[in-house]
Parts: structure tokens; C-alpha cells; sequence
């Protein structure tokens, strides 16, 4: 039967409605937006309309796989779950998990359950680690909770939007929409701050573009232009902060003009972004009386740098210094890539705490061990990128990994590779044998979001329902239910009650989960099947759900001032032989590593080799023409692209997005090594030399 | 108000209060999501005597509206007649999920055949890699070009030309692939015929 289904976007954070028009075959035809949903208010972006025909592909994995004589041969899903429960039981002490960012809450909640009471270890995380473990980390240390303070109507009530180090056009364009529509209809300003031009600029007040790896030096100039004209906020600052004087002689450090010197933005430009930011003029339509309010919306240039968690502390530090929090049009957001990054992080899957982002104390324990009847694990677990290089060190040897491709997504691939490769025991999960999971030793076959049954929680804390559209593709189950199975099996050996994993259904997860996270309390299925998506904190059922945060508080209190300064730019500065600054991002018509999107072929006909973006100057020194195939070798790897001449790109930089097309990937290039504090790669900045690719002296060159 | 001889109460404009109160009635420019275009005049109604288009005029204010009086039939059925004149091209079968409601609005005025000389409109634009644009079948409501623009503020596509010239191009006239469309598909999803189709 020819039906519709209200459902939740599979692709990134903003959690946009879909509406699924299935046919008669059980294939989905087309797909709807959903006027009714608050986040998405009608829209869509191109993969959301046109971008879901992956779950029907061909290559979709419809039956367990074992590897048999060095092959993955067909299983039945008793003797692969066996297999798995022998082979893991042996290796508890050395076992590692990462979950799915792109699978639902009661998955994310069911496999670290698993985790921490079967395998008894806290190593689950999940690819938060890659993209906003930075912003994170700031937030719970500065304001006490990690998640993004307001909402995407916040973004239209705004005086002034601050977007830097994200392409809301590429990676979220329904927010990208939400920001036009701010600026054309209301006058918002919006200032971009970003070291390549994006689209967005073309509405832009003003575009700072700094230097690659400069941002504490931008945000510190920026911090001491609002001191220097007294535009910050002080009855903010006292009633609601701390650690001011320590912020203020470190800001006092460096003029306006030493900060923009370092960054390489015009002093007045740094000063123009200030009063922007500090005390915007009014939108049109502000409330009188209510002071207007501007918002900081940030992504991966921010994180993805060996000093990632100083960005994002010298950035919340605007936010305190203007006082630009806790009102409605204003606030801070870090831009979540994935359609359930929110969701798998408030359901526990991340090393160092519980559901609920709970601390390891004994009070939180005590309940946990009380509700799910065994011991829990002390010691926090192993983080995603450390789990992977303490392969290395034999303290990782068996791992399991959800809806994740680390052969695509690790910085330094063939390295990567090559410590995947050392694993005794690796168990893959997913919808395709990807590069991952090529190397497994079982592979399971999941559910895809169109045959699932759960909840998404999106960048702004809305917890939405998905709904199975089409049938199950064959053998494959959804995740929560292969991972119970499982635990099942293993439970009476780890000393658990197998009922622990007998739930019937994923609303039943679902119960379990807000019982034991106070946020989502006041929230189950039934709620969310009447009520649409709503907004955690939710903690009590007839609480309508919480459109911003901090308010009246911060969950610790007072907010903190972190003086940071600014280091080294990156680990790997340019030199001769390589003198080209590297930096990765996304496309509009390709998600992430492309594991989804290059098996959508609209999107492959769009774009099918990756572009390199290079300035004509560069360009015309290397020889390089607009369409000429490049290769870009770093001293870690290389790859080939198309060379896409633009002045949007600053001398001396190129941009590639991270997608793999034609088996050539940006991560081949880039560079394994951490932040500190919350262990995120450094995507965003190695030194590479591109040439145009040589013709072989046999044959003639390719041309498209 | 009285609406077709019932009491009701006026909300929004004469068509919303239309529509709630269960009356059908043609609105082919008007997409619920969209701001009012009041382009193809296939709403009129007599309010008070007037023939006026009911989603461009405040429901409170009308004291009588009148939908289905011979005189605002027979000039409805006259603009439809039109309408159904800009389609050149046999109705494609396929087509978003808006793209019947112009037929079922020719349908339910007894509209089989055009009854004038259709207009030239053989333009079409298959560049897009999800979905195509064929002028034939293109009323020009504007309902693309409000989502377009209004919706999600690309402004990718815009109206170009008057009279029988005119018709939907995306940036200066040149293909949509070369244009700043995203293929977001809004357009699609708010065309009222075939003239914006997803590709199969």
C-alpha cells in the first residue's frame, strides 16, 4: 500500500521533518518536508529531498558476515552473535566501542549498557571525538552543560549572528535558510568569520578571514576591542560570572592591533565585530524593552585544531564578556554535523560519564548498579582517536564498531589502517561493507533509518521520532535489537540477569533511558507521538520542554572566565617542500567520508572526484588550470582531485573537502595528532605540496 | 460573517476562512507555508458584492461572502479557461506532490479542452540533476519562486519576460544547473502542475 511517513532526516544536526511517500513496491518515491515540524518549518536541503534512495541500494548488507579462510563468508545470526559473544568474553580488559552518531538514542543507549555492564569498561564513545569533543569540553567546564544553549528560532530573533569556522550552505542549509531569512527580512547582522570565503558571505556585514589557526588571537582581539570601548556587559559579568580579573590581564596582554597582526585581520575589522557582537543594533521587530541579543554559531574550524579547546574557551568568553546568553536571541552553538551526535552523547556514549552526561560519583552508581543490577565500571574508558592508536600498545585488542568508518573518518588513513589491521577481533555493524568493515572479522547487518523505530535528538535538544517507512532489507535488524541479542547471550557468563536485554520494544528502551536521565524524564513516545519533537530539559511529564538554557543559572553556578592564549598555529606550519596549508571541510552534495552519499546517484552525478580548491595565483605558479587533475601529497600520504580555481580560498591555503570519491580522500593527507584536553585531530591544518597530476608517457590522459 | 449563507467566524482572509468553514475552492498560487502571491485569480469570490480574490482579502471587514454564485462561477471558470491555455504540452503523469491540484481545479469546473489558441512555451530545462522544468505545463503561479525566495531565501529562480514572454528562469536565463539553485527541491514541492517534476 502507497503510504506516508513522518519521520526524522538521517543526514545532519538540524533534525529536519520528513515526510516519506512510499509506494506500492515499498520503495520510498519521494520526499516531503514537514511545515509542521519547529526545526525544519518547512524546509529541506538536497540530500533530505533527494538524498534517502541509499537505503535501497544494492549494496545494502542483508545477512551477517564471518571471515572464513581470509574471506567474509554468509552467516545466520546465531552462528556470527556466538561467534561475537565467544570472541569478546575473551577479550574483556582490551575491548573498545565505538556507537553511531547516525543511529538512534534507544541504540546509543542499549550498546553502551552493553558496554559498561557486559564488557565491563567504559571504552564507548562516538564521533562527538572527531567533530565538537572541544566545544564540549569548554562548555561543561565554562557553563557547566555541553549542549547548545538556545534554538534555531533564536537565530531569527537575533540582532547579530556570528558564524565561524562552519558553512551552514554546505553542511546545514536549513539553518543556512533560517540565517538568510534573518538578514532579509529583519536586518540581523551577520558577520562570517572564516579563512576561506563561503557562501553565506554574500549576506554577510562583515567577513573576517583569518589565518588558519589563529582564532584564539582573533577572539582575544576581539574580547579587548569590547573592553577597550566599555561595551562589555557588567552586571553579567558580576552577578553571573567568575574568574573575570584572571580573563581581564589576559586580555590585556595584546592590543587590538598586536591580535590582528597575529591573525591577519584589519584591527578595525576586529573592532567592527566587537560592537557587532557586544551591543548590535536592533533587528527589525525587536521587543522593546528586551535588549537585543546575538548569537555565536561555530563548527569544526573552531575543534579540529591541536588547540581546539582554547578556541572554544576564548569564543564562550565572548559570550560572558557581552553577555550575549540566557535571553531569548542569543547564545551559543556549536553546529552538530550529525542527525543524532546530541542524542548518542545525552544517551551515555562517550568515556567519562554516565546517560545524562551523570559524573562518575557514587551517588550516580549507586542508582545505575541499583536499576541494572551488576557492578559498573570506575575508571574512565579510553577516548574514540586514543582507542585507536592504543591498538598500537596491546591496549585495545578487540573492538565494536556501530554505524562508523573510521578507515574513512581517522586522520593519517594508511596509518589508521594499519592499526585496524592489527586488531585480533574487529566486529563491524552497519548498512554496507564499507572500508571498515571490509577488514572485520563479523559484520553485522543494520537497520537503516528508514526501517527503524526510535528517536533523533537534534543540534537544538529537540528529541524527535523516526518511524520504519519500508520493510526490514533482509536479515538486517535495527541496532538496539542485534546489541540486546547479544548481551543476551553473554549476560549469565558476565554475572547479569539477561532480562537486563529483554526489552520487547524500542519505546520500552526509550522508557528506561528518561527514567534514568533526568533531562528527558518527562519524555517517552507516546509524549513525542502527540506532541512532536520537544526540547530537553524536559524533566517531568507536563513540562513543555526547555527552549533556552541558562536563564536564570548555569548548572554550575556562576559561568567561568578561561583566560587562554594563543599557541602555536598547528602542529605542521608550511616549509618548502611542503607549502601549502591544507584545510578540510564539507560539499553540499556529499555527507562526510560519502559511506551514504556515494550510493545516492543524483548526488554522485553532482559531484563524482573531489574538488581541490586552490587560489589562481597558486594555481598559475604550479601550472595548474581550472578542471586539471591535481595531486596532493603531504608527508603522510597523497591523493588526486579536480583543481577548482578560487579567490574564496587565501594564497598559500587550498580546501578539500573530507569526502572520498574514487577511492582519494583528504585524510590520506592529514595529520594524527591531538588536542590535549579532548583528543580531537588536527583535520584542519597540514602542510602539503599540490602538482598537477603528470600524464603517463603510455595511453592517453583521462579527460571527463 | 455569513458564507454562503451560514454564520461563521472570519479568520486570516476570505480563503482560510473558506477553506476551514469544508468549502471547496481553487487556490492554486497559495501554498499554506507560503506569504500570498494572488497570481492566478483563481479564488474569486464575491464578498459583499465585489468580485475580489479570497486569499488576498482580510476575512474580517466582509459582512457576505458568496463562493459559488453563477456570476463569480462563470468568471472563475474564465480564469481556469486561461489557466488551462498557458498549458501547451499534454499534462505529464508524474509530478511533485502538489502537481494535481491544477487539474482537479480544471476538472472541477468541467475544463476538458483549452478552449483558445495555447501560448508558445516549449521552453525546457532538464539540467538539474533531480528534477526538470518544462514550460508547457507551467501556469506561472509563482509558487516556485516564492519558495524560492521567501521559503528558503536562495532566489536561485525568478519570473523574466511579461505577458505571453514571460516565464520562470533561474538567474539570467541561463540553466539551472549553471544558477545558484541547491536543488533543495522546495520549488517541486510547491508546483501545482508537472512543470516542476523530480526526476525519476
Amino acid at each position: 500500500m502507497a503510504r506516508t511517513v513522518s519521520t526524522t532526516c538521517p543526514y545532519c544536526g538540524v533534525g529536519c521533518g520528513l515526510i516519506l511517500n512510499v509506494d506500492d513496491a515499498g520503495r520510498i518515491r519521494w520526499v516531503d518536508d514537514d511545515p509542521a515540524n519547529p526545526s525544519s518549518v518547512g524546509m529541506l536541503c538536497v540530500k533530505g529531498r533527494f538524498g534517502t534512495s541509499f537505503v535501497h541500494h544494492p549494496d545494502r548488507l542483508t545477512t551477517p558476515l564471518i571471515r572464513k579462510d581470509g574471506g567474509l563468508k554468509e552467516a545466520g545470526w546465531d552462528e556470527a552473535l556466538n561467534l561475537v559473544a565467544e570472541r569478546l568474553s575473551a577479550h574483556r580488559g582490551y575491548f573498545g566501542s565505538f556507537a553511531s552518531a547516525k543511529a538512534t538514542n534507544e541504540d546509543a543507549f542499549i550498546q553502551q549498557k552493553f558496554v559498561r555492564l557486559i564488557m565491563g569498561t567504559n571504552n564507548i564513545d562516538h564521533c562527538t571525538r572527531l567533530c565538537h569533543s572541544p566545544s564540549v569540553e569548554a562548555m561543561l567546564q565554562q557553563l557547566g552543560s555541553g549542549a547548545t544553549s538556545n534554538s534555531y528560532v533564536d537565530f531569527e530573533e537575533a540582532s547579530c549572528v556570528v558564524v565561524i569556522g562552519c558553512d551552514p550552505g554546505s553542511n546545514h542549509p536549513v539553518i543556512a535558510s533560517r540565517i538568510r531569512r534573518a538578514v532579509d527580512t529583519r536586518g540581523t547582522k551577520l558577520v562570517v568569520i572564516n579563512p576561506r570565503r563561503i557562501e553565506l558571505c554574500d549576506r554577510a556585514s562583515l567577513f573576517l578571514q583569518p589565518r588558519a589557526g589563529t582564532d584564539v588571537a582573533l577572539f582575544n582581539g576581539v574580547a579587548r576591542a569590547i573592553l577597550d570601548e566599555g561595551i562589555e556587559d557588567r552586571e553579567f559579568i558580576a552577578a553571573r560570572t567568575e574568574g573575570f580579573r584572571d580573563f581581564l590581564a589576559a586580555i590585556q596582554e595584546a592590543t587590538v592591533d598586536e591580535c590582528a597582526a597575529r591573525c591577519g585581520v584589519p584591527a578595525e575589522d576586529l573592532r567592527t565585530a566587537a560592537r557587532l557582537f557586544a551591543r548590535p543594533p536592533a533587528r527589525a521587530g525587536q521587543p522593546a524593552g528586551l535588549r537585543p541579543g546575538s548569537c555565536l554559531l561555530w563548527g569544526m574550524g573552531i575543534t579540529q585544531h591541536t588547540q581546539g579547546t582554547d578556541n572554544a574557551h576564548a569564543l564562550l568568553n565572548l559570550a560572558l564578556l557581552a553577555g550575549q546568553l540566557g535571553r531569548p536571541g542569543c547564545g551559543v552553538s556549536p553546529l552538530r554535523g550529525q542527525n543524532n551526535v546530541q542524542g548518542c552523547g545525552d544517551a551515555g556514549c562517550i568515556p567519562d560519564s554516565l546517560p545524562g552526561y551523570q559524573p562518575y560519583d557514587a551517588p550516580v552508581f549507586a542508582r545505575f548498579e541499583d536499576h541494572w543490577g551488576g557492578p559498573l565500571p570506575r575508571q574512565p574508558g579510553i577516548k574514540a582517536t586514543d582507542m585507536v592508536e592504543r591498538i598500537a600498545t596491546g591496549d585495545i585488542r578487540a573492538m565494536y564498531i556501530v554505524g562508523e568508518n573510521p578507515l574513512l573518518s581517522e586522520p593519517n588513513l594508511r596509518h589508521a589502517t594499519g592499526l585496524i589491521r592489527a586488531l585480533d577481533f574487529l566486529v563491524v555493524q552497519d548498512l554496507f561493507l564499507h572500508e571498515t568493515a571490509e577488514l572485520a572479522d563479523v559484520v553485522l547487518p543494520a537497520a537503516s533509518f528508514a526501517e527503524k523505530d526510535g528517536t533523533f535528538t537534534n543540534s537544538e535538544r529537540r528529541v524527535q521520532r523516526v518511524r520504519p517507512a519500508i520493510a526490514a532489507v533482509g536479515a538486517s535488524r535495527p541496532d538496539w535489537e542485534i546489541i540486546c541479542d547479544l548481551a543476551r547471550r553473554m549476560a549469565p557468563a558476565a554475572g547479569v540477569d539477561p532480562r537486563q536485554f529483554g526489552h520487547a520494544t524500542s519505546a520500552e528502551v526509550f522508557a528506561e533511558l528518561a527514567r534514568l536521565t533526568p533531562q528527558l524524564r518527562g519524555l517517552s513516545h507516546a509524549r513525542l507521538d502527540t506532541a512532536g519533537g520537544i526540547q530537553w530539559p524536559c524533566p517531568e511529564a507536563g513540562h513543555p520542554g526547555t527552549r533556552f538554557l541558562y536563564a536564570e543559572s548555569f548548572p554550575r553556578g556562576l559561568a567561568r572566565f578561561t583566560p587562554v592564549r594563543q599557541a602555536a598555529e598547528a602542529d605542521e606550519t608550511p616549509n618548502p617542500d611542503y607549502p601549502i596549508v591544507l584545510n578540510t571541510g564539507r560539499i553540499l552534495y556529499h555527507w562526510h567520508g560519502g559511506t551514504i552519499t556515494r550510493r545516492v546517484a543524483g548526488l554522485m552525478a553532482r559531484v563524482d572526484t573531489v574538488p581541490v580548491a586552490i587560489h589562481p595565483a597558486d594555481a598559475s605558479v604550479a601550472g595548474i588550470a581550472e578542471g586539471d587533475e591535481v595531486v596532493v601529497l603531504s608527508r603522510r600520504g597523497k591523493m588526486s582531485g579536480r583543481a577548482v580555481l578560487t579567490g574564496g580560498v587565501q594564497p598559500g591555503n587550498i580546501f578539500v573537502p573530507f569526502v572520498k570519491l574514487q577511492d582519494q580522500a583528504a585524510n590520506f593527507l592529514t595529520n594524527n595528532v591531538y588536542d590535549e584536553q579532548s583528543r580531537i585531530p588536527e583535520y584542519k591544518v597540514c602542510a602539503v605540496r599540490v602538482e598537477k597530476k603528470r600524464e603517463r608517457a603510455s595511453g592517453p590522459a583521462r579527460r571527463d | 460573517m455569513r458564507l454562503d449563507g451560514r454564520e461563521v467566524e472570519p479568520f486570516g482572509s476570505l480563503l482560510d476562512t473558506i477553506l476551514a468553514a469544508g468549502i471547496p475552492l481553487p487556490h492554486l498560487c497559495k501554498d499554506d507555508a507560503l506569504p500570498v502571491i494572488g497570481a492566478c485569480r483563481t479564488c474569486l469570490v464575491e464578498a459583499d458584492g465585489r468580485v475580489v480574490a479570497a486569499c488576498s482579502t482580510p476575512a474580517t471587514g466582509v459582512s457576505e461572502c458568496l463562493t459559488h454564485t453563477g456570476r463569480v462561477t462563470r468568471i472563475r471558470r474564465g480564469v481556469l479557461e486561461l489557466t488551462r491555455a498557458m498549458q501547451s504540452g499534454p499534462p505529464s503523469q508524474t509530478g511533485g506532490p502538489c502537481s494535481a491540484e491544477t487539474a482537479a481545479a480544471l476538472a472541477a469546473h468541467g475544463i476538458e479542452q483549452a478552449r483558445y489558441l495555447p501560448r508558445n512555451a516549449a521552453y525546457s530545462d532538464s539540467s538539474n540533476t533531480f528534477f526538470s522544468f518544462h514550460q508547457d505545463a507551467c501556469i506561472l503561479c509563482g509558487r516556485c519562486t516564492a519558495a524560492c525566495q521567501d521559503l528558503q531565501h536562495i532566489g536561485a529562480i525568478g519570473i523574466a519576460g511579461r505577458g505571453l514572454g514571460a516565464r520562470i528562469t533561474a538567474g539570467t536565463g541561463g540553466p539551472l544547473s549553471a544558477s545558484i539553485c541547491t536543488s533543495c527541491g522546495s520549488c517541486v514541492a510547491a508546483c501545482p502542475t508537472t512543470a516542476l517534476s523530480p526526476k525519476e
